[in-house]
C-alpha cells in the first residue's frame, strides 16, 4: 500500500561510533495538511532526527522517508521534497535579501520568480519593504529567521522542516510565525518542528511528540491534549515518570 | 546547479572587504613591480650604452693594436630580467676580456648598490611567490569550514545540491573571481611597458605569457590546498593555521633546507681554494719559467732591434707556454668543481621541489632567462668571445693578446701612425638561453604545478563527499 505520509520516521535508530545511542526505533508520520510538533530537552534526538531527514548522516537502522523516498538511499531526491529552516537562520552576510532569496531559490530548483514574487513572500513572512535591497549581515536575528522562511516558501517543498523556529524570536515575531505555519498548512503542507515551546506547539501543532534520550516516549494529537497542561505532561515524561 | 554555484561563489568572494583589500593591494603591487622593472631597464639600459660608450673612448688615439689591453664586455640588459630578476643582479655583469686566460664578472648590482640586496627587488616572481600565494590561502582557508561555521553551508546542502557539483562549483568560482580580476592590472602593466618604450619582442612577450600562466598554477596550488584543507577541519581558525604553516613551509623553509642539505651531501671545492691551487700552480710556472728566461742568449753581433724581436718571440712563446698550462690545469680545476656544483644544484632543486614555492621560482626565473644557468651562460658565451677577439688582435698585432709584457724598440724616426678605429673590434652580442633549450625543465615544473593542484583538489574532493555538514 502506498504511503500517504510525507514524513516518516519508521524505527529510526541512530547509534554513534561512541556508544552513544541518539535515537532508538523512533517511528512516527506526518501527513499533509498537518504540523508535528517534536519537544525534547537538548540531547533528546530532535536534531539527530531532522539530520538523518536531511542526510546529513544515515541511521543505524530504520528508515527516514520524505515523500516515500528513503533520504538515506536517494538523498537528492528527498531533498528536492523538503524546505528546511534552522534554528539560527544563517544567511550569505554580502547578498541582499533579495539576492539570497533569488540564489537559494534556485538552489531549490525554482528558476522562474522575478524580483517581485520575490518581495510578495518577503512581505508575506512580514519583512518591511525597505530590508529587501539590505545586506543580510545588517538583519536581526528575527529578519533572518523571516528570510530564511521565505526561502523555504519559496521552494515551494510539499514537506517543510523547521529546527526551532522561535529560538530567540521576540512574542510579537513568534505570534507572526505561528500565523504563517498554520496558513502554510492550510496549503497542504507537512509540517516536521522541532521546538522548545511547548506553548506554541499547542497551539500550533496537530501532533506533538515528546522525546527523551533517543526515545519518542509520547505522541499524542492535539485533541487529545485539549484538556491537559502540556507543560507538566512534557515535565512527567522528561522526568521519566511516564513510560 | 555548477553554474548557480559558481556564480554566487564570484558575486559572494567579489562583493566582499577582503576581496576589496586583498585585491587592491595586489594591483598596485603589480602595477608597481611592472613599473619598477621598466624603468630598472631603462636605468640599465643607460647604464649600459654609457660604459660601452666609454670604453670605445678609452681606445680614442691609440695608434697600435699591442696597445689595445683589458677590453670589458658587459651583459645586455633584458626586458625579462626586470620584470623577474632572478640571479641577474647577483652576478658580476661587466668581463675583462684580455684575450687569454680565465674570466670572472664583476660589478653585479648587488654588489654595487648593496642596499637592494638586503629587501630586493619587487618583481613578479616576488608578488607570485609570496603575495599572491597568500591571497589564495586567505580566501580559501574558510571555503568549506567557513560556510559550515556561517551555517550556509547546512541550508544549501538541505537543497537537492550534489556535493560533487558543490565543490567543483566553489574550486571554480574561488579560481575565476580571484583569477579573473587579476588580469586587469595585469594588462596594465603591460601596457606600462608599452608606454614606456620597453622593447619587448616576440620571445619575450611569450615569455611572460609563460610566467604568468605559471603563477597561476602557482596559484592554483594554494587554491585546492586551501579547499583540502578547509574541508578536512572543522574550523577556520584551524585550516588557517594548518595553511600559514604550509606556506611558511613552502616559501621560507623547504628551499633553503634543500640547498643547506645538498651543501651537506656534495661538497664542492670554495672558489677560494680553486684560486689557492691555481696560484700555487702558477708560482710553479713562473719559477720554471724564470729558469729558462735566464738562460736566453741572442747570438753575439746581433743588432739592437733584431735581439728585441728575438727576446720578444722567446718570451711570447713563454708566455704561450704558460698560459697553455695554466689553462689546461684550470680548466681541469674548473671542471671538477662545475660537475661537482651540477651535482649539487641537482639535488638541491630536486629537494626543494617538494615546494610549490621553490617550483614556481624555478619555472619562472628558468623561462625569464635569470636562473641559476644565467652566469654560465654569459661565462660561456664571452669565453667564445674573448676567443673571437684573441683572433682579431692577432689578425692585427700577429701576436697572441695574452696580457704579458711588451717590448717596443724605438728609434724615434718611424712615421707617424694612425690611430686605430676601435669600432673593428668585434661587438659582444649576448643571446639568452632560447626557450626550446630549458623546455624539458620548464615542463616538468609545469607539471608538478598541474599535478599538485590535481592532487590537492582530488583530495578536497573526495574529504568534501564525506564532509559532515551538520
Amino acid at each position: 500500500m502506498e504511503s500517504t505520509a510525507m514524513f516518516e520516521a519508521v524505527n529510526l535508530t541512530k547509534q554513534y561510533e561512541d556508544g552513544v545511542l541518539a535515537l532508538d526505533a523512533v517511528s512516527f508520520s506526518v501527513k499533509p495538511g498537518e504540523i508535528f510538533a517534536i519537544l525534547g530537552a537538548n540531547g533528546a534526538g530532535k536534531t539527530t532526527t531532522i539530520n538523518i531527514f536531511l542526510n546529513f548522516i544515515e541511521p543505524t537502522s530504520g528508515e527516514a522517508r520524505i515523500g516515500g523516498v528513503v533520504t538515506h538511499k536517494d538523498p537528492l531526491l528527498a531533498k528536492q521534497k523538503v524546505a528546511y529552516v534552522s534554528e539560527n537562520v544563517m544567511l550569505y552576510p554580502n547578498f541582499t535579501a533579495l539576492q539570497n532569496l533569488d540564489y537559494f531559490a534556485r538552489l531549490g530548483g525554482r528558476n522562474s520568480y522575478s524580483t517581485e514574487d520575490y518581495r510578495n513572500v518577503l512581505r508575506r513572512v512580514g519583512l518591511e519593504d525597505g530590508a529587501h535591497h539590505k545586506r543580510l549581515k545588517g538583519f536581526s536575528k528575527g529578519m533572518r529567521q523571516k528570510s530564511g522562511i521565505a526561502i523555504a516558501i519559496l521552494k515551494d517543498a510539499p514537506a517543510i522542516l523547521l529546527d526551532e523556529p522561535t529560538s530567540g524570536l521576540d512574542p510579537q515575531a513568534a505570534y507572526e510565525f505561528q500565523r504563517l505555519l498554520e496558513s502554510l498548512r492550510n496549503e497542504g503542507k507537512a509540517i516536521l518542528m522541532s521546538t522548545h515551546d511547548i506553548f506554541r506547539a499547542k497551539e500550533v501543532a496537530n501532533t506533538i511528540g515528546i522525546m527523551n534520550k533517543g526515545k519518542l516516549v509520547m505522541q499524542r494529537t492535539a485533541k487529545e491534549l485539549a484538556g491537559e497542561n502540556l507543560e507538566q505532561v512534557y515535565m512527567k515524561y522528561m522526568a521519566g515518570h511516564v513510560n | 546547479m555548477l553554474k548557480l554555484i559558481i556564480e554566487k561563489e564570484l558575486r559572494e568572494i567579489i562583493g566582499s572587504t577582503r576581496f576589496a583589500i586583498t585585491f587592491g593591494a595586489c594591483s598596485v603591487l603589480l602595477l608597481l613591480s611592472f613599473y619598477v622593472g621598466a624603468r630598472n631597464f631603462q636605468i640599465s639600459m643607460e647604464q649600459y650604452e654609457a660604459s660601452k660608450r666609454e670604453d670605445l673612448r678609452k681606445l680614442e688615439g691609440v695608434t697600435d693594436w699591442n696597445m689595445v689591453r683589458d677590453l670589458r664586455i658587459f651583459l645586455p640588459p633584458q626586458p625579462m630580467t626586470s620584470l623577474v630578476m632572478g640571479v641577474s643582479n647577483d652576478i658580476g655583469r661587466t668581463v675583462e676580456i684580455r684575450g687569454s686566460g680565465e674570466l670572472n664578472g664583476i660589478e653585479s648590482r648587488y654588489g654595487d648598490d648593496p642596499i637592494y640586496a638586503v629587501f630586493r627587488f619587487l618583481d613578479l616572481d616576488f608578488i607570485f611567490q609570496i603575495i599572491l600565494s597568500l591571497f589564495a590561502i586567505l580566501f580559501a582557508y574558510d571555503a568549506v569550514n567557513g560556510e559550515k561555521e556561517r551555517g550556509t553551508l547546512r541550508l544549501t546542502l538541505a537543497n537537492a545540491v550534489p556535493r560533487s557539483s558543490y565543490i567543483l562549483g566553489k574550486m571554480a568560482g574561488s579560481f575565476l573571481a580571484l583569477a579573473v580580476p587579476l588580469l586587469i592590472p595585469m594588462l596594465l602593466g603591460i601596457l606600462i611597458l608599452v608606454v614606456m618604450q620597453i622593447p619587448m619582442k616576440g620571445d619575450d612577450w611569450i615569455r611572460l605569457g609563460l610566467v604568468v600562466l605559471a603563477g597561476y598554477f602557482y596559484f592554483t596550488v594554494f587554491l585546492s590546498l586551501g579547499l583540502l584543507v578547509s574541508s578536512r577541519t572543522e574550523k577556520s581558525s584551524t585550516s588557517f593555521l594548518y595553511l600559514l604553516v604550509f606556506w611558511i613551509l613552502s616559501v621560507m623553509i623547504v628551499p633553503r633546507t634543500a640547498v643547506l642539505l645538498a651543501g651537506r651531501a656534495i661538497d664542492v671545492p670554495s672558489v677560494d681554494q680553486l684560486a689557492s691551487e691555481k696560484s700555487r700552480f702558477s708560482a710553479s710556472l713562473w719559477q720554471e719559467q724564470r729558469k729558462k728566461m735566464s738562460e736566453f742568449r741572442a747570438p753575439e753581433n746581433t743588432p739592437p732591434p733584431k735581439m728585441m724581436e728575438e727576446f720578444q718571440k722567446f718570451m711570447s712563446s713563454l708566455g704561450e707556454e704558460r698560459e697553455k698550462k695554466m689553462s689546461e690545469f684550470s680548466e681541469r680545476l674548473n671542471e671538477k668543481r662545475l660537475n661537482k656544483q651540477r651535482e649539487q644544484e641537482e639535488l638541491a632543486f630536486s629537494l626543494a621541489r617538494i615546494s610549490p614555492s621553490a617550483v614556481f621560482s624555478l619555472v619562472s626565473t628558468t623561462v625569464a632567462g635569470t636562473g641559476i644557468h644565467l652566469k654560465d651562460l654569459y661565462k660561456a658565451e664571452a669565453e667564445r668571445y674573448q676567443e673571437s677577439y684573441a683572433e682579431f688582435i692577432r689578425g692585427k698585432t700577429g701576436q697572441n693578446p695574452s696580457g704579458g709584457m711588451v717590448f717596443r724598440f724605438s728609434t724615434g724616426d718611424e712615421e707617424k701612425k694612425e690611430p686605430i678605429n676601435p669600432h673593428e673590434i668585434p661587438v659582444f652580442n649576448f643571446e639568452k638561453e632560447p626557450l626550446s633549450a630549458s623546455f624539458g625543465s620548464i615542463s616538468v615544473d609545469f607539471g608538478i604545478l598541474i599535478l599538485c593542484s590535481l592532487l590537492f583538489f582530488a583530495g578536497a574532493f573526495r574529504s568534501f563527499l564525506h564532509y559532515d555538514a551538520r
